[in-house]
């Protein structure tokens, strides 16, 4: 193989520079195309082609269904509330972190990171079990309340907030990662600058940090979103029985109900609502480049 | 050259490592195939194969794990392969396998027939379990009520389902039950709710009777009762999301009583994921559903009449109370042929019945009816 320089690259007319650059990126390409895009327009095509006693043919049957129904409709709902809700909590709970990991030096920082990260090599099931022993009844927290004579906490497990905080916990090493290298965009300088004209601290943030790291807080919590949405374990042992999330009930379809039509149309909508957040991420990076 | 030798004698090494799984079953070797968990793998290996080989001098036991019931069901196919072509099969006995499931293979005559093959202990085996003549159920499992007999004294406890019913409602948050298609402990729980509506007839149920308008008539009116008993259950109407979760809540003395499976329940209480003061109780009006594990025999195994002796000495009084201690399983004989003091100690768990639900389409039509008509009308949130 030759390598050119820069410069030579720059003399070679644009026709010919096109093939490597394409042949080079052709395997993720093709990889994306058959096991992703793929799956996707079959799965489309299944759930619209429904098979009839006369051969199968055009309907939105399983549509009409899915939105037709309470429960498949409560399952949506459920799903959306708990991935808003783990998306804002994430933000409160993330920023300050990567905020205070951003602006400190000292060696307890370098704790707080690592403390930060660990939860991302925390296996979701041992999480859960976890979870179950430290805030399920009679667990780790009902026994120190006990201790020094509070009342017992009424256990968020197997209630929609069970998921919640175990999602929460699982996301928080991504966020701060993706946070912080937000926060690396934000020059000392500029910071220094406002405080030298008098910005407080919240001006300080508001005016000078929020504007700089904006793409990165929606690069964050894309990815939060994304995985929340189709999260399976957490929500399936932490959560009540009904109404479940998207995951759990999708599995549940295929597995328990002997129904791959209905749960394909389940995971059709489900990627229809995760289009809209990756969306959102293509946009945020495309913005990136252009900049 | 030198690498080229190498390679070949690599080549060769690996080779003859591979020989013995290649073999043909070799005389004095039963190839005994699982579909089971590891757990009864682990038995087998340090209970049934040492007493076994202790026994007949020059009989050994490969066991091998089939990984699931596709899996042992493929060997099965294999079998009724090489019967038709008159060669080996290479395995001789298939632990935790209905015959049914080779299509064929009972009418060709694959399978030992139990009956006729002169097992000496085979008068000892449950009525209860006898299902064909081609399956000899060598032991049990059982979902029963596990129940905290600190906090119950073992003489108050419900021993009917209305009693059941009766305790949990006076006993507002202290029993719960997992999801019916997360686990058979809760799974089998609904389907005794829905033997109780009707009329505790389980021959009502068949693989291939079930119809739309026996959803309205035979599981609704069942839906119903389990709804009316979900305000007094752990939370105001939790549904653990699997038998362990259970079994777990329990342990923390979150919940006073649960349904179990008699192995899980009783392994646990020997590891001491469960106190000791764990107090297990079967409903003695219609016990809560269950089955028995069956094995069956190849007829063209090379070592077919090793293998029966094998299936004989599993139904002995040494292995079925070892299935009892050891396994957490019930005896696949009668209670009476298990040493007088186990069956004192387990007195409570003798089933007059064990009936067992038929999965098909009821099996669907349950976990859709559960989740749609019980599960949600309480508000987890409230």
């Amino acid at each position: 193989m030759t390598m050119t320089t820069p410069d030579q690259i720059g003399s070679v007319t644009p026709a010919r520079r096109r093939p490597y650059g394409l042949l080079l990126v052709a395997t993720p390409v093709l990889l994306v195309l058959w096991l992703i895009i793929w799956p996707i327009i079959s799965a489309i095509i299944t759930t619209l082609w429904v098979p009839t006693p006369e051969g199968s043919a055009f309907s939105i049957e399983t549509y009409r269904f899915f939105f037709s129904d309470g429960y498949s409709l409560s399952n949506l709902s459920i799903t959306l509330w708990t991935t808003g809700v783990c998306a804002i909590l994430l933000l409160v709970v993330c920023l300050p972190i990567a905020l205070y990991l951003r602006f400190s030096n000292t060696k307890v920082a370098a704790y707080v990171q690592g403390l930060a990260i660990f939860p991302m090599f925390v296996p979701s099931i041992i999480l859960s079990f976890a979870f179950i022993r430290v805030l399920g009844p009679n667990g780790t927290v009902d026994l120190l309340f006990n201790a020094v004579g509070l009342p017992k906490i009424r256990t968020p497990y197997l209630t929609p907030w069970g998921p919640v905080i175990g999602l929460v916990w699982d996301n928080i090493p991504l966020t701060v990662l993706i946070l912080l290298s937000g926060l690396g965009n934000v020059s000392n300088q500029a910071i220094e600058a406002a405080r030298d004209v008098g910005a407080g601290r919240f001006a300080l943030l508001w005016h000078i940090i929020l504007p700089r790291i904006s793409n990165s807080i929606l690069v964050a919590i894309s990815f939060a979103v994304l995985g929340i949405f189709s999260a399976f374990t957490l929500p399936y042992i932490l959560g009540p029985a009904a109404p479940e999330m998207m995951g759990p009930f999708m599995q549940r379809t295929f597995r328990d109900l002997y129904d791959p039509q209905t749960a394909i149309t389940q995971a059709v909508i489900t990627f229809g609502f995760c289009i809209v957040f990756g969306l959102f991420y293509v946009r945020s990076v495309a913005k990136n480049r252009a900049a | 050259m030198k690498r080229r030798d190498f390679m070949l004698a690599a080549g060769t090494a690996a080779g003859a490592l591979m020989l013995p799984r290649m073999s043909f079953g070799a005389e004095g070797v039963i190839d005994v195939y699982f579909s089971s968990d590891q757990n009864v793998i682990d038995f087998w290996t340090n209970v049934v194969k040492p007493k076994f080989e202790a026994a007949n001098a020059g009989i050994t036991l490969n066991l091998v794990d089939g990984g699931d019931g596709a899996g042992v069901a493929a060997i099965g196919d294999r079998a009724l392969a090489a019967l038709a072509s008159g060669t080996d099969p290479q395995a001789d006995l298939f632990e935790g396998f209905d015959t049914r499931v080779t299509v064929d293979g009972i009418a060709k005559g694959l399978y030992v027939d139990f009956e006729t093959a002169g097992l000496s202990n085979y008068s000892k085996v449950n009525p209860l379990a006898f299902d064909i003549p081609t399956n000899l159920p060598y032991r049990g499992s059982q979902v029963l009520l596990a129940y905290d007999t600190t906090k119950l004294d073992p003489a108050n406890v419900p021993k009917t389902w209305p009693d059941l019913v009766a305790w949990i409602k006076a006993n507002p948050g202290q029993f719960i039950y997992n999801r019916p298609n997360k686990g058979g402990s809760g799974g089998n729980f609904v389907r005794r709710a829905i033997y109780e509506v009707n009329g505790n007839d389980p021959s009502l149920f068949t693989v291939d009777n079930y119809s739309a308008d026996k959803n309205d008539t035979m599981l609704k009116p069942a839906f119903d009762m389990l709804l009316e008993l979900a305000p007094s259950l752990f939370d105001g109407g939790a549904y653990t999301s699997g038998n362990t979760q259970s079994l777990q809540l329990l342990g923390q003395s979150a919940v006073t009583m649960i349904p179990a499976w008699s192995d899980q329940a009783l392994s646990a209480i020997a590891q001491g994921v469960l106190p000791e003061t764990t107090g297990l109780v079967q409903l003695q009006d219609l016990g809560l559903p269950g089955g028995f594990t069956k094995l069956g025999v190849l007829s063209n195994g090379a070592n077919k009449d090793a293998a029966l002796k094998l299936a004989d000495f599993l139904l002995t009084e040494e292995i079925q109370s070892a299935v009892l201690t050891e396994l957490g399983g019930f005896p696949g004989v009668s209670w009476d042929y298990v040493s007088p003091e186990l069956r004192e100690r387990f007195a409570d768990l003798i089933p007059q019945t064990i009936p067992n639900f038929p999965s098909g389409e009821w099996e669907a039509a349950i976990n859709d009816g559960w989740y749609r008509a019980v599960a949600p009308n309480v508000d987890p949130a409230s």
